[in-house]
């Protein structure tokens, strides 16, 4: 996961590569999903999340559709 | 004990508590040998256990190694994504990461890394839990289902 510009910079460097356009979020969609990943991860108690706590969490980010299905 | 054998709970838990806490203190993520002397234990059981936490996505392991690459979102090694809080540098694999080092320390920072096609330093803030300075935009390349097949890629 990288970090652009602009929407222009995505379109660049995926033709440059021929790699297919993926999805694109906001800095604070991004931190709202680091928070949600990793606040715990120091904790001693951390498990990784079920399933259905990452959809979840995705979907309270609105990061839905089919390039955020997690169950393939 | 040998490396085939399975580590047990209170192995895997006291070597990724040891892992993750040495990251977080020190923004450098331990590697088999010096796990095994802090924790005074063999290396081939330290390799074991680092095997069963990679398998369960609790770190990552390099390509052909039994190095620690990631204790994400701590990365071990020096990366494009460099993450600065109380008085330390840290570095993530990723952009998602680098804010993920922020968010497990729970820290403001500032996250220094460039445009992925122009190079063009960008940074990033984090004060008192909020982002206060945002530059760009993200971009995913992989679909989520597929973010495991070759998390290094992803």
């Amino acid at each position: 996961m990288l970090l652009f510009r602009a929407e222009e910079h995505v379109d660049r460097w995926c033709e440059t590569r021929n790699i297919k356009r993926g999805a694109t979020l906001t800095p604070e969609q991004g931190w709202q999903l680091a928070q949600g990943w990793f606040r715990d991860k120091l904790k001693p108690d951390w498990r990784r999340h079920t399933l259905e706590e990452a959809e979840a969490l995705l979907a309270k980010i609105g990061l839905t559709g089919a390039f955020w299905n997690l169950r393939g | 004990m040998t490396p085939s054998e399975p580590a047990s709970d209170d192995l895997l838990r006291t070597v990724r508590l040891h892992v993750f806490n040495q990251a977080a203190e020190t923004g450098r993520v331990p590697q088999p040998p010096e796990i095994a002397a802090s924790l005074g234990r063999a290396e081939p059981e330290i390799q074991a256990a680092l095997q069963q936490l990679a398998a369960g996505r609790v770190l990552i392991l390099a390509p052909n190694s039994g190095n620690i690459w990631a204790a994400n979102p701590f990365c071990a090694v020096p990366s494009s994504f460099r993450v600065e809080t109380r008085g330390k540098t840290y570095f993530g694999i990723c952009i998602w990461d680098a804010l993920g080092v922020l968010a497990a320390l729970g820290a403001d920072g500032v996250i220094k890394t460039a445009c992925g096609d122009c190079s063009e330093p960008l940074r990033l803030e984090v004060a008192g839990g909020r982002l206060t300075k945002s530059q760009g935009i993200i971009h995913f390349a992989v679909p989520a289902h597929h973010w495991w097949d070759n998390i290094g890629y992803t």
